[in-house]
């Protein structure tokens, strides 16, 4: 089926009903973004998730979107919670994928001249890599504490303190976690991950404030032009690929036996019902899986912390590193919604996607209320990642959310293959960025190059108005797996 | 069984990865499909082999059953610890496997990890008998 898509305006394009989709789709992008979508498969994922029982409004894509596995990567989709369907791929296998942003007292001059010592110490402290492994080892009670209590567990054991939790999206804690819904398998996966960043797209970045759009939501969230931040980018390990793995299985074999009654377009959008007792057992395992990834992150921020201080030998309050905000752009949530004039609870979707709230929304912190939700965007490791406030626009078209960082546009060996005998590193630090990773080939994987220009994406995210620009952050030091 | 013999094409896609499979039959072509896992995920180098696994699986279809089959040997990398370096197929129809995996266990600073596999998915699989031979199309997370 040729799947059509209509300009609406400068930023919005309809996918129109078509075929057995059951809404049409809306895919946020500008008129260079959309171009680059021409030769893969994600414009037809949006259409594919249109069919799902119980969406509600429309299939929604970021201007981020790119080709992923049943849902496109960008995607968000709302379901109505008696009708409708809740679905592991739709979540994706890092549950609660996401990131973190932390301030300093530091400006980028003083920490200059000892950058190369800064990214080798935390490229010593912060374990990374392909199944990398930590310090912490977790006994079976210890990790269904960690499923259970998310960032809080990790505050009362001496990472960081109290006020990160208000920093931090859900206070770092999703309910409804219940750790008899999690496998052997991902228990064992997950006994010596916590407090690990892993590979690919994964890292930690020393950034300098670059660039300050809105100097009064950049004074709310104490951003200022020369200012040194820290990046953290990664989720819940292979806990959450476990827990995703077995229960994309289990509704597969529902699906096959005609338990779950849905006829899919693709098998990895393998769903159950919301309120099947299926769906609720995953909905429980997502949220350990969710726990654990703001525990990870919650770890480590508090050993960059502590490398940062060693390295550099000045004070806590010298550094003053204190977190801006954690989001989670893997997830799938139950919120209070507007549809047609009515409120009503639905089921999120975001893969690949942030929340967005905007001003005055009763789920922000007091501390973030008048000025909107932090919407953090991570771009590639050699231009700019990206500090948004959630908007108005974002409960109105896209279920309070935004994109999630630049999307890829070439495949991992495609961008292999284009950076050929180039010595990735040192093009970075001719450019001021110094960078250190596991593997051989992540730094070629990972290049600008391999990345849409995630200076189009926000823009057109700040055009489309699901979010505003305030601050672009610059990378001086990347860690990578 | 060695690496020399393992046959498959790696697929473009653009956040994750994918292969190509082709078995003169599903036994050769299940014995490929685990072999070329191994190949995308780590170099095992010239060890031998020094454990035996036995598995037993069952699929709705040969695309489940090559899921399944696959997972297994993702988990036993991610989760034991285990490389696996040799594959017996004991017995296999498109909703049954029975196997031996030969496999060696993982050394940080011994092995060559090339990339990591969060898991096998289920995105526009295909297994499925062609005229005279077997294909697989499988997509990972990446």
């Amino acid at each position: 089926m040729t799947i059509k898509l209509e300009r609406l305006d400068d930023y919005r394009w309809l996918v129109p009903k078509q075929g057995l989709m059951r809404v049409p789709g809306m895919v946020f992008s500008s008129l260079n973004l959309i171009g680059l979508l021409r030769d893969d498969q994600s414009i037809t994922q949006v259409a594919n998730v249109a069919t799902l029982p119980g969406i509600v409004g429309h299939s929604l894509a970021m201007p981020d979107i790119h080709w992923g596995y049943g849902f496109p990567i960008g995607g968000v989709a709302a379901f109505d919670l008696d009708e409708g369907i809740i679905s592991p791929g739709g979540v994706g296998y890092d549950i609660n994928c996401g990131c973190r942003l932390m301030t300093t007292r530091l400006l980028a001059d003083e920490i200059r001249p000892i950058m190369r010592n800064l990214v080798t110490a935390l490229f010593k402290a912060i374990p990374c890599g392909v199944g990398s492994t930590g310090q912490i080892h977790l006994s079976r009670s210890e990790q269904a504490k960690v499923a259970v209590q998310g960032a809080a567990w990790a505050v009362k054991n001496g990472f960081g303190d109290a006020e990160d939790l208000v920093r931090t999206e859900d206070h770092g804690t999703m309910e409804g976690a219940d750790p008899s819904a999690v496998s052997d398998r991902a228990i064992k996966r997950g006994e010596d991950q916590l407090g690990t960043l892993g590979s690919g797209n994964h890292f930690l970045e020393i950034q300098v404030v670059d660039k300050i759009y809105d100097p009064e939501k950049a004074r709310a969230f104490d951003l200022r032009e020369g200012q040194v931040t820290v990046f953290i980018h990664t989720g819940s390990r292979g806990y959450g690929y476990q827990i995703c793995d077995d229960y994309l299985k289990e509704i597969s074999r529902a699906i096959s036996s005609g338990k779950q009654p849905f006829d899919l377009p693709d098998r990895q959008l393998a769903c159950a019902g919301l309120k099947s007792d299926l769906g609720c057992r995953y909905i429980a395992a997502m949220a350990c899986a969710a726990n654990y990834a703001w525990a990870n992150r919650q770890i480590l921020m508090h050993w960059a912390e502590e490398t940062m201080l060693e390295t550099l030998s000045i004070s806590p309050n010298d550094l003053g590193m204190k977190l801006l905000y954690d989001v989670c752009h893997n997830i799938a949530k139950k919120e209070p919604h507007i549809v047609e004039g009515k409120e009503l609870m639905l089921c999120v979707h975001r893969k690949g996607a942030t929340r967005s709230l905007p001003p005055g929304h009763i789920l922000l912190p007091e501390i973030y209320r008048a000025v909107g939700q932090p919407v953090l965007i991570p771009g590639d490791m050699g231009t700019y990642s990206y500090v948004l406030a959630g908007a108005q626009g974002a409960m109105t078209q896209s279920f309070g959310s935004s994109c999630h960082g630049a999307g890829r546009v070439l495949s991992r060996t495609q961008a292999t293959k284009r950076a050929k005998d180039r010595s990735i590193a040192r093009e970075l630090e001719d450019k001021g960025i110094f960078v250190q990773a596991r593997g051989k080939r992540t730094l070629k994987e990972e290049m600008s190059e391999a990345y849409k220009d995630v200076s189009q994406v926000v823009e057109a995210v700040h055009g489309s108005g699901l979010a505003i620009k305030v601050a672009r952050l610059r990378p001086m030091g990347v860690i990578k797996g | 069984m060695d690496y020399d013999k393992t046959d498959f094409m790696l697929l473009d896609h653009t956040a994750d990865l994918g292969i190509m499979v082709r078995g003169s039959d599903i036994k050769d072509l299940f014995e490929k499909a685990g072999l070329a896992l191994i190949q995308i995920m780590i170099n095992p180098g010239p060890d031998r082999a020094n454990k035996s696994i036995q598995l037993s699986l069952e699929g709705n279809d040969p695309a489940e059953l090559m899921v399944n089959w696959l997972g297994e040997i993702l988990y036993l990398f991610d989760g034991e610890k285990e490389i696996v370096t040799g594959i017996i197929i004991n017995s296999i129809s498109p909703t049954y496997i029975d196997a031996t995996l030969k496999t060696v266990s993982f050394d940080p600073e011994h092995h060559d990890i090339i990339c990591e596999i969060k898991a096998v998915t289920y995105h526009q699989i295909e297994v499925a008998k062609k005229d005279d031979y077997w294909e697989a199309r499988v997509i990972f997370d990446l």
